[in-house]
């Protein structure tokens, strides 16, 4: 075993953003347990229980950019964004979720409600087959119905063989790659690699790692790979789910700059995207592959675009072919008089290049401009087919990203929202802001459900886990700036009741949104009454179909804090002591991770224990 | 305290590069970024409301925490225009007869040439280097001083001017006694009808007048920004009440003489007293209340009896604890969380008779238009026995709204703006600076610093939410904290209207004029500029400062030497991590990252090596010059003790409780320390002036103290006295008190 000598250190911290940073800063990962009732999460099921604390290793500036010592308190200068540590995890044969199955989980004792059809049954039949990632064949996809996107037919490329970028990353003299770090005996962890064990990516400012969470801990702590960049800082990465395989995996990568980089970490492949920002120079904040998508991934930059690129596409220099209003545009309703909410620009999709353009020679695919602010978060349902987007203007738009459509437009209590996520049945979107909640807002009732009262500060991530998600109850955690990780149950007993909840109404606008408030009204009191979830959906869906096809996009109030049902988390416990910037379930633990780099791993409470009711 | 070390006064520009290419002729005048911003409208006539104007004030040692709050006031469209609309025309020509003779009679003069101090104050540091002929001994001109520091762009500030020399008081103008309110008005009244867009305010008569009527203002010493914000809302208050009862006076006396006094009139006569707070003919007494004001209800429920009693409390503004890692939101909602009284802090209750043991919780039941939010950034520890800042790391959102209202409020989810911060800058809570960052009509956000005026980006604003400072990290961004907020009512549709605006600013082109844009951070203040000045505009010599900041890190005893073994010791762990970077890597990886080191390295060396030449010189001369006291060397070696207890690896928690730091300003009994009274509560009587009696939390919740000032306003009685004590409502918990 090859035996590292003392690590060197780094004085300096984390001199890009004056946050809070480690005083030592060690250029390898370092793995701890700690132990206590302080790293113990004590919920209804059991106690979850910190079994590593691995401390990656944040890269020092790069010597180009070594920030000088500041000795201006009011120093207007602003150091690239960075958005603290994010991950992705890939596991290669995942005991699916129960969701991918039968949605729900049917064998816990709550569940056994015999009139209590499963929720996939009844509303969501055509989604049903969204776990399995193959089975789109008859569903419309992105891109569909336009010859230039049909895909073309490659002579001599075998049928299982995935496309590769084609630039070597280690042999690269790129001056935007600085150094790249493979693992000596890579090849044989590949090998050794379960398929049911967890590969985590972990983007922290201008590194970007690889990472084996389930190898022994003797060699957890060293990296697959490690990729430093030269300036530009990664801050955000999604991988292809659709097309990963132990010989392939698709990474795409945002960077503060602007670029977009395609890795392929098992063939140290790369290639550069919206190269030097030709495409769009602002930061992109959030990438995700499109859903059951080989080539397509969607980039929300800073200025508020949302661009589609194909990965093996050339750039070229984009101007907007639609300057006229789209036809989305112009459908707006303002939901008859009473809705005094003037319709703001930034909640129309503007259409700048369409995905039904005839031009798809090159990059970008499609161009919308969703808002004239910061797009903090961007998640398409499970289901494939929509899109949810949140904003430093604290909107969330839910979008029919197929047809190029906004279907609702909600907004925060006050404040940005800065994360956004789907339910594995792609019934409700979860979003956390700055306002401290976070709001579960359903999607065929076009409305707040609830808002979940526990944070101490911003919420940062917020994700569903859906190994503890049934027909009866959704289980969902959030993390934010106050350090601390929540647990939520939230099923229909729980709800507070509002305060007022005779009158329903939303604020800010003057009058209340009728025909929104009541149908959501009306939806929550039945929810309550008959405490069954699966019952409303499906005229509400397709009344909400009907008339958001007939009339465009609805833009909601804000609902008043007397009128709005209130969730009390099940757990409330700090977990670090950094602002946590990621959250992650996995099926036996819940993975967390902080602006100074800890990736903290909760594992579950062993099987059985804890469930005496 | 180490990173204090850190702040070398290296004033000298170690990289020539970084000034503007201006080499051609030093002396032609460069615009500034706000004349670049405001350029494009020169031309436009200046606006009647003031909303247009940008000017800095000038800072007469130590006053920026009046600087600070005077500006983030005058940015509030409501407020200025009050302050410029009272007393109303009308009302002032329906009394201008009674006004006239009431001068004759010298019944309205008030204190008249009671100017104490020479004008131009001699204290203004950026006066002073201004006028060749006396340049200050301790701030020696150097001719190569870049033209980005913040001392060089105040001092051009005041050079070019205009500067408004409040040296004369219109009170009589207005029909009213001198007072702060007059004081005030004349500032405002002298911006709005300046034909320049900007300027420097110099408020002469204002701090005269404050430093006549409050002996807690009257030092050149650093005062707290919050404080002064309560007792200048208050003394506005006592100003306008006082206006209108003279005035009630005034219309009577004419009414028995025979004189038909105005119609309008008639409301305020025949009500007498009370009618000075009925808004009749224009003159509205209650501006200040209607804007700042707001009420909390407090529900005491005993534990003995069960009986709940309720008290309404108004406010002014609101003072929350903090805690780390948290937000506004959660620290408004922690204020209004149920609290218990017990042990020395128990409630008297009235049906039981006795202090018993209860459960309180103070809630929001009118929402002020304006709210001021003071985080409560100093801390009484019991262990210092002083005040101690904390910079917990608490963020606050552009817009906010509150969940600590009463179920029965009125508009309870009414939303608010951010429109100014007040920032704090500084180690501790005896010295510091402040400077506010304000949001204007229609030319987004600006830093006010002083006579400096200077547009920021909107993510600027952003920048101060604190967090502990690391030890070694060398940016002095660390020690600047927000430290008032205000929030103004605003609406969802002003609010998208502005998000639009934003958007469309963002897109514009930058090329017509770039690097003029607000957005560019790099046309002003380049990053490796010492500004460390900008912590300093406390009447204390620059360097004196310093070398406060600087002995922190060693022996008080050693002086001299101790520096470079502290500029040593602290770069030292640097070293290693070029020599032995130990990484499995090839030989040609480990070159390339062993040349990356290297380069850091050497360029760090340079800068230390720099840095310390130019700090060992300045600390020598302030040595020379400090008549250190025997207190304070024991207590700067306590500190350094602690200090190198940390560097021997203590856990840094032994050295955060130096963030006092610089002890020779913890003047024990302070002014300052007045505002908090029930900080000490229960505390040991430590100190005469500052050891006040604990105040039972039922009685009087005011938490800073204006009333405990020598305010004198003449003609208020008692009554009024104990009214003032509402105001300012902060709260402690028992629990959390020591």
């Amino acid at each position: 075993m090859f035996v590292l000598p003392p690590p060197p250190r780094y004085p300096n911290g984390q001199l890009y953003t004056g946050m809070p940073g480690g005083a030592l800063l060690e250029t390898n990962n370092t793995l701890e347990h700690p132990t206590g009732p302080e790293y113990q999460l004590v919920v209804g099921e059991g106690t979850y229980v910190l079994r590593d604390d691995m401390h990656l290793a944040t890269p020092p500036p790069h010597p180009s950019d070594a920030p000088q010592p500041n000795n201006n308190p009011l120093a207007t200068t602003i150091g690239p964004p960075t958005a603290g540590t994010k991950l992705s995890t890939v596991v290669f044969a995942p005991k699916k979720p129960p969701q991918s199955q039968s949605l729900f989980r049917t064998t816990t004792t709550q569940s056994t409600r015999s009139n209590f059809a499963s929720i996939q049954e009844e509303s969501q039949g055509p989604k049903s087959d969204a776990g399995s990632t193959n089975g789109y064949g008859s569903r419309a996809t992105f891109g569909d119905g336009n010859p230039a996107l049909a895909p073309v037919a490659v002579k001599g490329k075998k049928k299982d063989e995935r496309p590769k970028p084609k630039n070597n990353i280690v042999k690269s003299n790129s001056s935007f790659v600085s150094r790249v770090i493979p693992h000596e005996s890579m090849a044989k962890r590949l090998g050794e690699h379960s398929p049911d064990g967890i590969f985590a990516f972990a983007n922290v400012n201008r590194a970007f790692m690889w990472l084996d969470l389930s190898s022994p801990s003797d060699m957890k702590t060293e990296n697959m790979t490690k990729v430093l960049f030269t300036k530009a800082h990664a801050i955000c990465h999604d991988v292809n789910t659709f097309t990963q395989s132990t010989s392939h995996l698709d990474v795409i990568l945002g960077f503060n700059t602007g670029d977009l980089i395609w890795y392929e970490p098992v063939s140290q492949k790369y290639a550069r995207l919206n190269k030097n920002g030709m495409i769009n120079n602002t930061a992109v904040n959030a990438v995700w592959w499109l859903p059951n998508k080989e080539n397509y991934f969607l980039a929300a930059h800073m200025d508020g675009s949302l661009i589609v690129y194909d990965k093996e596409k050339e750039d070229a220099e984009f101007t907007p072919e639609e300057s006229s209003p789209s036809p989305t545009e112009n459908g707006y309703t303002s939901n008859g008089s009473t809705d005094a909410v003037p319709l703001p620009r930034q909640s129309r999709l503007n259409i700048k290049k369409s995905v039904q353009s005839r031009n798809q020679k090159t990059n970008p695919i499609s161009v919308w401009k969703l808002s004239n602010q910061k797009i903090h978060g961007v998640a398409f349902s499970p289901d494939g087919r929509h899109l949810a987007a949140v904003a430093e203007d604290g909107t969330l738009t839910i979008m029919d990203y197929l047809a190029e459509r906004v279907l609702d437009v909600h907004r925060s209590y006050f404040g940005a929202f800065l994360s956004v996520t789907w339910s594995p049945d792609s019934r409700y979107v979860l979003t956390g802001g700055q306002d401290d909640l976070v709001c579960i807002w359903s999607v065929a009732d076009h409305s707040l459900v609830a808002r979940c009262v526990g944070h101490e500060s911003w919420v940062r991530d917020v994700k569903f886990d859906p190994w503890r998600c049934d027909e009866r109850n959704y289980r969902f955690g959030s993390v934010g700036e106050d350090c601390r990780l929540l647990l939520w149950d939230f099923s229909v007993g729980m709800l507070g009741r509002p305060k007022i909840g005779a009158h329903r109404g939303s604020i800010g606008n003057g009058a209340p949104v009728a025909r929104e408030k009541s149908h959501s009204f009306s939806a929550a009191g039945r929810m309550r009454s008959k405490s069954n979830l699966s019952t409303q959906p499906d005229d509400s869906l397709n009344g909400g179909e009907a008339n958001g096809a007939a009339q465009g996009a609805r833009v909601h109030g804000v609902d008043s804090k007397a009128s709005t049902a209130t969730l009390p988390p099940v757990m409330n416990k700090v977990v670090d002591s950094h602002p946590l910037s990621w959250l992650g379930f996995q099926e036996n633990c819940i993975i967390t991770a902080c602006d100074n780099a800890h990736v903290r791993e909760w594992e579950r409470p062993k099987e059985g224990a804890g469930e005496e009711n | 305290m180490s990173f204090f070390g850190k702040f070398k006064p290296s004033s000298t520009p170690s990289n020539p590069n970084v000034s503007p290419p201006a080499k051609k002729d030093p002396n032609a005048p460069q615009p500034t970024p706000l004349e670049k911003l405001l350029a494009p409208d020169s031309l436009e006539p200046v606006r009647a409301d003031g909303s247009d104007k940008y000017f800095g004030f000038e800072n007469y040692g130590s006053t920026c925490y009046c600087n600070s709050i005077v500006t983030a006031l005058y940015y509030s469209e409501a407020f200025r225009d009050h302050v410029i609309n009272f007393p109303s025309k009308a009302f002032l020509d329906s009394i201008s007869d009674e006004l006239e003779k009431s001068a004759a009679n010298g019944g309205l003069t008030g204190h008249k040439n009671t100017s104490t101090t020479p004008y131009p104050n001699p204290m203004s540091p950026a006066r002073k280097v201004a006028q060749p002929t006396s340049p200050g001994p301790n701030t020696p001109v150097k001719p190569e001083e870049s033209k980005d520091s913040p001392e060089y762009k105040k001092r051009m500030a005041i050079q070019n001017g205009p500067v408004l020399d409040m040296t004369y008081d219109n009170s009589k103008k207005y029909g009213m006694d001198e007072s702060l309110f007059t004081s005030l008005k004349d500032i405002f009244e002298a911006v709005i009808e300046q034909k320049s867009r900007i300027g420097v305010v110099s408020p002469h008569k204002f701090l005269e007048i404050l430093r006549r009527e409050n002996e807690m203002f009257r030092t050149a010493m650093h005062q707290d920004a919050h404080e002064f914000l309560n007792l200048l809302l208050n003394q506005v208050v006592d100003n306008v009440e006082m206006f209108s009862s003279q005035h009630a006076a005034i219309v009577l006396q004419a009414q028995a003489n025979g004189g038909a006094p105005e119609k309008a009139l008639s409301k305020t006569t025949t009500n007498g007293v009370n009618g000075v707070h009925t808004p009749s003919n224009g003159l509205d007494t209650r501006w200040v209340h209607d804007l700042f004001e707001g009420t909390l209800t407090s529900e005491t429920r005993c534990l003995t009896c069960e009986n709940t009693s309720q008290r309404d409390e108004a406010f002014l503004d609101l003072s929350v604890d903090l805690s780390a890692h948290t937000s506004v939101t959660s620290c408004l909602r922690k204020f209004s969380e149920e609290e218990m009284l017990c042990e020395r802090n128990k409630f008297h209750c009235d049906n039981c008779g006795g202090l018993q043991e209860a459960e309180k919780r103070m809630k929001i039941k009118r929402l002020p238009r304006i709210l001021a939010l003071h985080l409560k950034r100093f801390k009484y520890t019991e262990d210092l026995q002083r005040l101690q800042k904390l910079f917990h790391r608490v963020v606050y959102p552009f817009y906010l709204r509150l969940f600590n209202t009463t179920e029965d409020a009125d508009d309870s989810d009414r939303l608010y703006e951010l429109y100014a911060v007040v920032v704090h800058i500084g180690g501790g809570p005896y010295h510091g600076h402040y400077v506010s960052i304000i949001k204007t009509q229609d030319r987004g956000w600006l830093l006010f610093d002083d006579e400096l005026v200077e547009p920021v980006d909107k993510n600027y604003v952003l920048n101060f939410f604190g967090g502990e400072p690391q030890p070694g990290v060398q940016d002095a961004k660390q020690l600047a904290c927000a430290y008032v907020l205000f929030y103004q009512e605003t609406t969802m549709e002003a609010m998208l209207k502005e998000q639009e605006a934003e958007g469309n600013q963002q897109n514009k082109p930058r090329t017509s004029d770039a690097g003029t844009t607000p957005m560019d951070p790099s046309t002003f203040s380049p990053p490796n500029l010492s500004h460390l000045h900008h912590t300093q505009t406390v009447t204390d010599p620059p360097h004196e400062l310093l070398d406060h900041m600087k002995p922190l890190a060693h022996a008080a005893t050693a002086p001299v030497a101790p520096d470079h073994h502290h500029a040593h010791s602290q770069s030292a762990p640097a070293m290693p991590s070029v020599a032995n970077l130990n990484v499995p890597k090839s030989k040609k990886e480990l070159k390339a990252e062993e040349k990356e080191r290297k380069a850091a390295q050497k360029a760090e060396e340079k800068a230390l090596a720099a840095q310390r030449k130019e700090s060992a010189n300045k600390r020598m001369e302030a040595w020379r010059k400090q008549e250190a006291e025997m207190a304070q060397i024991m207590e700067l070696s306590k500190q350094s003790a602690a200090e190198e207890a940390r560097k021997r690896g203590e856990e840094p928690a032994a050295e955060k409780s130096g963030g006092g730091g610089l002890s020779r300003f913890a003047r024990h009994g302070s002014m300052s320390l007045k505002g908090k009274p029930k900080i000490f509560g229960g505390g040991k009587d430590r100190d005469s002036s500052a050891g006040l009696p604990a105040v039972p939390q039922g009685a009087a919740p005011a938490d800073t103290a204006p009333a405990e000032t020598p305010m004198s306003p003449g003609g208020a009685g008692g009554e009024e006295k104990a009214k003032k004590n509402r105001f300012s409502l902060g709260r402690k918990k028992s629990t959390s008190l020591m």
